[in-house]
């Protein structure tokens, strides 16, 4: 539970001089920040205003409904467009890196309309949370932080996720302004994996299009993580050593040995084929130096991961510092979720939306659906998937945000995004922004056989295949050698022959 | 007649007491360790095949802990015996080590002559057909030290789920694509990219050194165990790739006596690092490749555990690329090879083990088949021909999974006292005042057992249930050594099954009659197989008489004996006789006793205690007017 909220005053100050300059009625908006379970606390980077929805309107509106005769209370109510403020959030939570969390809503409202309005307030926090999802922090709260207007004044409060909206549902917190940019650390991973995943023939499981293979994938490589030890720094993590706030630390994650593959020993089922997902995720997590180090492994203990005991052991025997390897994990996955996400809504929105009927019957890869939308084990023929690429561009106090880029895109697209979903100034200096995930190399196909030997990545399995690749040619060549050589043979013979009879021939004359 | 060298034979084993044990000559495996001094002899293991060398390279090679090697051969013969025995030795070392390491240490080729007497001969390189005669031969007095003063253990366990896809039209192929994924895991294991966790394993968690990390990139496959150590010893920076297992010791010197259980021992783990190589260093591609034809998928469940022995002056990484490394790689060939014939007919089940049997000084390491149970007959031939091939009796089930290495336990800090969850006391007689009989030699039951007696578990059979409470303390010791997992019976299943043998009739379930020795040896028998032994004495004055035989059954047999008779029923658990005076004492675990299960109550009360046939106030322990009858348990043969 959020005791003290700590706010970088370097951020909200400003903003509290633009509202207060603004002539805005109201405006509702995201809280940027961290929470941090080991401290009972939460911190605020950043307040990022809600844009303007598809027509045009502001997020948020004052209604100011028939005023009564002789009533001198304040009336007016707020009204938020929940569902786009929850897709700000949705696509905002996206841009974030690890320990970097849409942990709230702001608005700007008198204290009246405050005060009639906690019902809708309370909404669109709820309806935030569920489009920005904390996953990795069991944290059932969020903030809803007020600017009051007159009287000027900041007040924050919890809003419960799990009760049913009442009044009781907000309760006020301790709010103050200070530091807190400075005292992140930074933590970077360069996390490369293989999967592979078989495609049943009988297709029991319940996932279909590539898209629901390729989610499944990525959950399971989740559980996979879990069991990962870290190295930062290349040393393994000592309690109670302190890490310097300068500069960035390499978190290495070791896996376990084998894959936890959630197949039966000695099960036997027939294939179709299968699913390779491999390459390179850039990874950051910011982490508060304030969270003690020993402290926050009981908390990793405690709370973040207490339903899964293997978890809690793995913890505990390799401390880890907070939040650095939960929060790396979990960019690390919602940085693949995030892009399969993109992928399926630019699925959707090609093949128009709405369930296509005739999807099912149609089992043929029609030229105009979308790779992610085949249906795998209906499939005859291979298909190639490329994610799109995440870059990064500096925002607060050398914090990244991320985006992703498609093949096609150009870093443009990066600008577009950072001035419109968080109202920054765009990166004007290119060379800022960090293009760590190189471009997909086509890669020639390999062929399955290949590519269901384990670890086939790991060996040097073209060396064996162009083997026999070389031994057939080989042998083909030897053929054709042979044939050439028995055609040879007849050329000579016949030579020989025609100079035999030729001489026969000129000795009968002579 | 070969010459003679100035090399010295140092035994850590007794090789007479193997070879007493057989009439029919013999052939033995000389075992020793790069890490300790050339031409040490740390056991000796029968050479169960004696044409296929094959055979028993395959069966050495995942039985003899990695960092123990086969540095010779004996055989039974003439001086001129040696010779052959050294080629054996040396076509051995080349099938389990390659043929460099085959040729070129030493081998050593003893003879043992009819008359017992043994002669030492070394060949110093497998270039040479010459042999020299080693005439300096000493036994080490303390081995366990000698072995484990300097070194300890190594492990690794490595559970792997290995998919196999075969095509369908040819399932024959399915034994090709296993070979092919256990290659692959092999070359995994010694890619670059494999990292090694190096931590300690200890009794005490307090202090532990902070665990290693070794990268694949930092292994030397190549280096020599039995060179390189010493040059460590310089190094004293601090660098991971340099440190030596010694780091990792925790135990202080002279603390605990030295052995297998006392060993430093260090845990392995094998993970596999996420860092690429940064050429590879693209964005996330899907791709779905399908099956030209038909496949199918079989998950093969393997499990390795391995573990070795280490001079502590090792550097772990060579640990790792010269010990743990080779020794999964083993495994995973052993597994491939008996899996293989039948991979898609059964579901093997093969685990391995690590044993530390009595009277050998390295770890044993062994493969054993979990699907039909441990007493199924192929399992039984299997222990036997281990017993066979270690010199082990044939009475002792030393070699059953209850008597595997726990290293789980020392991960938890206790040292299993209360293993299995029994609460009753055990071994109550250790550490009671002595017996009092001046010069004479103690004689006591062999491995442990648990002290039942009146009014346990809630149930009242004070004044009848004596005898029943001596039997099941007879009964936990067969239990305790693993001669059966069948639970201690409680009264009532006694009674039940005297009368399902017929020496009772229906009726005597339930009630509180005396059962006496005779009953006692026909429940053994119906439950456990045992078969006893019965003294019979007329008077308790006769018997001092058969300490003699009381002591020998100690010795020979070491179970505990039930003493019943005309009154009270007894459990007997040593002697203590001086042959030449005559004096003796009965170490007495009584069953009468009716309070809680407090040791000191126990021991102050001399419910378990020495008892002499005739006390200092004149009193007679034994009554003379009674009659006794003596149980002497037998142990079963089986292994």
């Amino acid at each position: 539970m959020v005791k003290a909220v700590v706010a970088e005053e370097t951020r909200l100050k400003p903003i509290e001089d633009r509202l207060a300059q603004s002539s805005l009625p109201s405006e509702v908006g995201l809280i940027i920040g961290k929470f941090s379970s080991g401290l009972d606390r939460a911190f605020v980077f950043d307040l990022i205003p809600t844009p303007n929805n598809d027509s045009g309107d502001p997020a948020s509106s004052i209604s100011e409904p028939e005023k009564k005769k002789g009533s001198k209370s304040d009336t007016s109510s707020l009204f938020i467009d929940k569902d786009w403020v929850a897709e700000h959030a949705r696509q905002v939570s996206r841009m974030l890196v690890g320990g970097m969390k849409v942990v709230g809503i702001y608005v700007w409202i008198s204290d009246g309309a405050f005060k009639n309005s906690t019902i809708v307030l309370c909404q669109t926090v709820k309806v935030v949370a569920e489009a920005a999802v904390i996953v990795e922090a069991e944290w059932d709260e969020r903030l809803l932080l007020h600017i009051c207007y007159s009287p000027r004044r900041w007040s924050c409060r919890n809003c419960s996720l799990s009760s049913n909206i009442t009044s009781s549902s907000l309760r006020p917190c301790d709010f103050k302004m200070g530091k807190v940019l400075n005292y992140l650390q930074t933590f970077k991973c360069m996390y490369n994996f293989t999967l592979r995943l078989p495609i049943f023939h009988d297709n029991a499981s319940k996932f279909h299009t590539f898209s629901d293979v390729l989610r499944h994938a990525i959950s399971l490589h989740a559980k996979e993580l879990k069991g990962a030890r870290a190295l930062i720094d290349g040393k393994l993590v000592v309690d109670g050593e302190p890490y310097s706030t300068d500069g960035v630390h390499e978190v290495e994650l070791l896996l376990p040995f084998t894959s936890n593959t959630p197949f039966e020993a000695f099960s036997q089922r027939d294939v179709v084929g299968i699913l390779s997902f491999s390459g390179l995720v850039c990874s950051f997590a910011y982490l508060n130096s304030k969270e003690p180090i020993s402290q926050a492994i009981t908390d990793i203990k405690n709370k973040v991961f207490s339903p899964n005991f293997t978890n809690l052991v793995s913890f505990l025997v390799f401390p880890i510092p907070p939040g650095v390897t939960p929060c790396a994990q979990g960019d690390i996955i919602m940085s693949l979720q995030s892009r399969l996400d993109i992928i399926c809504d630019e699925a959707d929105a090609d093949s128009g939306s709405g369930p296509d009927v005739g999807r099912e019957a149609s089992s043929d890869l029609s030229t105009e659906k979308p790779v992610s939308q085949c249906v795998l084990h209906l499939l005859r023929k291979g298909c190639m998937l490329p994610f799109p690429r995440r870059v990064f561009a500096p925002w607060l106090a050398g914090i990244y945000v991320c985006d992703y880029l498609q093949p096609s895109d150009t870093v443009e697209v990066l600008k577009d995004h950072c001035t419109e979903l968080l109202s920054m100034k765009a990166p004007t200096d290119v060379s800022t922004i960090l293009e760590l995930e190189k471009e997909a190399i086509s890669v020639k196909t390999k062929s399955f056989w290949d590519v269901a030997v384990p670890f086939s990545s790991a060996i040097p399995q073209h060396l064996e295949k162009s083997k026999t690749d070389d031994s057939r040619e080989l042998t083909e060549n030897n053929k054709s050698a042979n044939s050439g050589h028995v055609n040879l043979m007849a050329a000579i013979f016949i030579l020989l022959l025609s100079i035999l009879l030729g001489f026969v021939f000129f000795l009968q004359k002579s | 007649m070969a010459a003679h060298s100035n090399r010295r034979v140092t035994l850590l084993c007794r090789p007479t007491k193997h070879l007493s044990s057989g009439s029919d000559p013999k052939a033995y495996w000389l075992v020793g360790s790069p890490f300790l001094p050339p031409l040490t002899v740390a056991s000796l293991l029968l050479r169960l095949s004696s044409d296929d060398l094959h055979k028993e390279s395959v069966e050495l090679r995942t039985l003899i802990p990695k960092g123990f090697e086969v540095i010779g051969a004996l055989a039974y013969g003439a001086d001129a015996d040696a010779q052959a025995a050294v080629y054996a030795a040396r076509r051995l070392r080349k099938l389990l080590y390659g043929e460099e390491e085959g040729d070129n240490r030493p081998v050593i080729g003893a003879v043992a002559a009819g008359s017992g007497e043994l002669k030492f001969f070394v060949s110093e390189s497998g270039k040479s057909n010459s042999l020299e005669e080693v005439d300096s031969v000493v036994e080490e007095e303390h081995s366990e030290k000698y072995v484990w003063e300097n070194g300890c253990l190594v492990r690794c366990e490595l559970p792997i789920k290995l998919p196999v896809y075969y095509p369908l039209k040819n399932t024959s192929d399915v034994e090709k694509a296993f070979v092919r994924a256990i290659e692959a895991v092999v070359a995994k294991l010694r890619d670059s990219q494999a990292v090694y966790m190096l931590e300690a394993l200890n009794k005490t968690s307090m202090d532990l050194p902070a665990p290693i990390v070794i990268r694949g990139g930092h292994l030397d496959f190549r280096a020599d165990l039995s060179n390189i150590w010493p040059l460590a010893e310089g190094g004293d920076n601090f660098d991971v790739n340099s440190l030596p297992c010694s780091y990792f010791s925790v135990i202080s010197k002279g603390s605990s006596g030295f052995s297998v259980e006392n060993a430093d021992t260090i845990q392995v783990s094998v993970l596999f690092n996420s860092l690429g190589p940064s050429s590879a260093s693209a964005v996330p591609v899907a791709e779905y490749i399908p099956a030209q034809d038909e496949a199918r998928l079989l998950v093969v469940d393997i499990k390795l555990d391995v573990l070795c022995y280490a001079s502590k002056k090792l550097p772990l990484r060579h640990a790792v690329s010269r010990l743990i490394i080779p020794g999964l790689a083993d495994q995973l060939n052993a597994l491939q090879n008996s899996m293989l014939p039948n991979l898609l007919g059964q579901h093997p089940q093969i685990k391995p083990y690590h044993f530390s049997p009595p009277h050998v000084l390295h770890p044993i390491t062994v493969f054993y088949e979990l699907s039909f149970g441990e007493t199924e007959m192929k399992q039984v031939e299997v222990r036997r021909s281990l017993h066979t091939r270690l010199g082990l009796p044939f009475d002792r089930p030393l070699l059953r999974i209850a008597n595997a290495l726990d290293f789980s336990k020392l991960k938890n800090g206790g040292l299993g006292s209360q293993q299995k969850g029994s609460t009753l006391l055990r071994d109550v007689h250790i550490g009671i005042p002595n017996s009092g009989v001046s010069g004479g030699s103690v004689s006591l039951v062999q491995g442990s057992y648990e002290y039942f007696h009146y009014l346990q578990d809630g149930f009242n059979d004070s004044g009848w249930g004596c005898a029943y409470r001596s039997l099941q303390t007879i009964i936990s010791w067969f239990r305790l050594q693993n001669y059966s997992s069948i639970e201690v019976p409680s009264h009532r299943e006694i009674q039940q099954s005297l009368v399902e043998i017929g020496d009772k009739d229906p009726s005597f379930v339930g009630t509180r009659d005396w059962i006496g020795a005779i009953e006692l040896s026909f429940v053994l028998d119906k439950l456990l197989g045992v078969t006893c032994k019965v003294i019979n004495v007329r008077s308790g004055a006769e018997l001092p008489e058969k300490c003699r035989e009381l002591a020998l059954h100690f010795e020979t047999q070491g179970t505990p004996i039930m003493i019943g008779g005309g009154v009270l029923a007894y459990t007997l658990l040593g002697v203590d006789y001086n042959e030449a005076s005559g004096d003796c004492a009965f170490l007495i675990l009584d069953p009468h006793y009716t309070g809680t299960d407090d040791l000191k109550k126990i021991v102050n009360g001399g419910w378990c205690g020495w008892k002499k046939a005739v006390d200092s106030k004149g009193k007679n322990f034994f009554l003379h007017d009674k009659f006794y009858n003596l149980l002497l348990p037998q142990r079963p043969n089986m292994v």
